[in-house]
């Protein structure tokens, strides 16, 4: 029997029964569904953090911070005091003047530069918002970083104390055009200093002089829309320190020889008392991490399809208990053995691929909805940490991937029923009632 | 005259749980091509045995048995089910698939003999034609009365040119006015077209329609004559 016989027969066979098929179907349908929602979301969260982070840690500089959790070859760079900590456990702490330090370390590396930053106020007569204030080196900062150029008003190259750089969030934090706070305004900045008892809050007025381009998403060390940016010797006096946060180092190229040893220069020069983080480092961390999780959601999907094979092969055992007299009629026709299993094999082919097919198509529809509510309310307005939109990702991996599952899923299952039928004697389903 | 059937001796064993049961006690039979047969014989006389030996479903126990001078004993699965593709059969309760139009039926056979679609979508036509069921080549099984299900299986059973038509109790399901149809039919193919015949019948009666009928009892042959 020729092949599109064969499959002809099958799908003639699924038509009769719609009800039951659509059922059928509806399980692989479901499991395909959930793997692709899953999967694609994951891929386009993992995409957009990616996308972001590149954005805030740019490929040829390194962060340094305080605590010797570990190298950033190893993905360890989080570790220790972590990123922002002034100090490590261990008592170390980074200090603004180390940059010099830093900067005679190697001929690849062309800057460092120390922030300070501190969670506090910004307060204008329009609005009250709480800010992270960060105080930067403007030149420093603004060849570390592209991102750190004004949209409006300028970023002074030797600024007065007074003088301050706001996010686009600062200035307009429903990012709708309206500014609140727009250069030339004065603005008074406050920071709970609580390393006094009692806490007292400490302020100054500043003047606004430029408020940066939007930037979106997040860094670690970046600049950021919700950023507030001081001079970094107005915040030594307004903190009252001279620890720094983290400081950002950057190099003559991005190659990978060159981030390690200039990673490698900076941690034995203080000890191993400090971390070293690369773009690189955070993206392998990152890459890890989405990978478990990948597999993780795609495991918990996969069940729901191998509930939904079982039910292929429950339905195809009753269907072949129904069809012992028609599987008689057509052996005693002619029909092999091998053609009945193909018959059997063809119409779980046929369920899997619809399943699949419409699964992705749904599960394409799902990530895609399910994005754009996350984007709307969850991510996008609260927080003030930066729009923060997931574009689902189908890559071609996952969609063959589910169409190859769906099918391999439903065939699989089929195959015991399918067996079955094909080794029904003759005699005796014919003599089946 | 060809032989197309020939059984030399022929015992089938079966296992009634753990009781053998001796439904053919060493049978010898030939039949040519052109001959119109009638196995005969009482419920347990072995006539189904013989019917689905002779119809390549089973094999026997012992004894040979040539069918278009193959010996189905050394045959496979597969290859049982390829010389199957040379009868005819036609079955007391039709066993048409009931999803597919009578047209559709007659073509399944042939689909399954890997004939093309346009070629026997043309025989199915002549060959409903042929049993008188032009008007009715695309309605279901269940739209046709019981005579003309069965034409519609006969002409089925003639699609892939077999070497003989095997025919099981083919008017005990219908009235005896179409059972005289059908005989007619059948008398036709056998006289005007040269098909061979091989009916199996419990009604003595029908079984004398046919030039030669064998009689069997208690899984033998007790009588075999020309009518």
């Amino acid at each position: 029997m020729k092949t599109y016989d064969v499959l002809g027969y099958s799908f003639s066979a699924i038509k009769l029964r719609k009800l039951r098929a659509g059922l059928t179907t509806l399980g692989v349908i479901i499991g395909i569904m959930a793997i692709v929602a899953l999967l694609s979301i994951t891929q386009g969260l993992q995409a957009t953090i990616t996308d972001q982070l590149n954005q805030g840690l740019s490929a040829n500089s390194l962060i340094v911070v305080a605590g010797g959790g570990g190298t950033n070859q190893n993905g360890g760079g989080f570790g220790g005091g972590g990123i922002g900590g002034g100090a490590d456990s261990s008592g170390f702490s980074l200090y603004v003047n180390y940059t010099s330090e830093i900067e005679s370390l190697s001929s690849n590396i062309t800057g460092a530069l120390a922030i300070i930053q501190r969670s506090g106020y910004v307060e204008s007569e329009n609005l009250n918002r709480s800010v992270t204030i960060y105080g930067v080196d403007y030149d420093a900062y603004s060849h570390a970083y592209g991102t750190f150029s004004a949209a409006t008003g300028t970023i002074p190259t030797n600024p007065q104390d007074n003088v301050v750089v706001i996010g686009s969030r600062v200035s307009d934090p429903s990012q709708n055009g309206s500014q609140f706070i727009v250069p030339g305004n004065g603005v008074s900045l406050l920071w709970l200093n609580a390393s006094v008892l009692p806490p007292v809050n400490e302020t100054y007025t500043a003047q606004v002089s430029g408020v940066l381009e939007a930037i979106g998403g997040f860094g670690i060390g970046g600049p950021s829309d919700t950023g507030v940016y001081i001079p970094i010797s107005k915040a030594e006096s307004f903190f009252g320190t001279d620890q720094c946060d983290m400081i950002i180092v950057t190099l003559a190229n991005s190659d990978k020889d060159t981030i390690a040893n200039v990673t490698k220069l900076i941690t034995d020069h203080f000890g191993g008392q400090v971390s070293v983080i690369s773009a690189d480092a955070v993206q392998a961390l990152l890459t890890s991490v989405f990978s478990t999780i990948q597999l993780f959601l795609g495991g918990i999907a996969a069940i729901s399809l191998l509930v939904a094979g079982i039910g292929i092969m429950n339905i195809m055992i009753v269907s072949l208990i129904e069809r012992t007299r028609e599987i008689g009629i057509l052996k005693a026709l002619g029909m092999k053995s091998r053609t009945v299993l193909a018959i059997f094999l063809g119409e779980s082919v046929i369920i899997g691929l619809i399943g699949a097919i419409v699964g992705i198509i749904g599960g394409w529809g799902l990530a895609n909805l399910t994005a754009s509510v996350l984007g709307s309310g969850f991510f996008g307005g609260g927080g003030g940490g930066g729009s923060f939109a997931i574009t689902p990702l189908l890559t071609p991996e996952v969609l063959l991937g589910a169409l190859g599952f769906g099918v391999g899923v439903s065939v699989i299952f089929a195959l015991y029923p399918a067996w079955r039928a094909s080794k029904l004697k003759p005699v005796d389903a014919l003599r089946y009632e | 005259m060809p032989t197309i059937v020939e059984a030399i001796n022929i015992k089938k064993t079966y296992m009634l749980g753990k009781v053998p049961v001796e439904a053919l006690r060493g049978v010898n039979l030939k039949v040519e091509a052109g001959d119109f047969i009638s196995i005969l014989g009482p419920s347990g006389s072995g006539k189904s045995t013989m019917l689905n030996l002779i119809g390549a479903l089973d094999k026997p126990t012992s004894g040979t048995l040539f069918i278009d001078g193959v010996d189905i004993s050394k045959l496979n699965d597969n290859h049982l089910s390829e010389l199957r593709l040379k009868i005819g059969f036609v079955f007391q309760f039709f066993n048409l698939i009931p999803r597919l139009t009578a047209k559709a039926n007659v073509e399944l056979a042939m689909s399954i003999a890997n004939m093309g679609k346009a070629e026997r979508s043309k025989r199915a036509v002549e060959l409903l034609e042929t049993v008188g069921l032009k008007e009715r080549i695309n309605h279901k099984p269940a739209e046709l009365s019981g005579g003309q299900q069965q034409r519609v299986a006969i002409a089925r059973a003639l699609a892939n040119n077999p070497k003989f038509l095997l025919l099981d109790e083919p008017t005990g399901n219908v009235d005896s006015k179409t059972a005289h149809e059908v005989m007619a039919l059948i008398h036709k193919l056998n006289r005007e077209s040269g098909v061979s015949i091989i009916m199996v019948t419990h009604d003595q009666k029908l079984a004398h329609e046919a030039t030669r009928t064998v009689q069997m009892f208690d899984g033998e042959i007790h009588s075999d004559l020309v009518n």
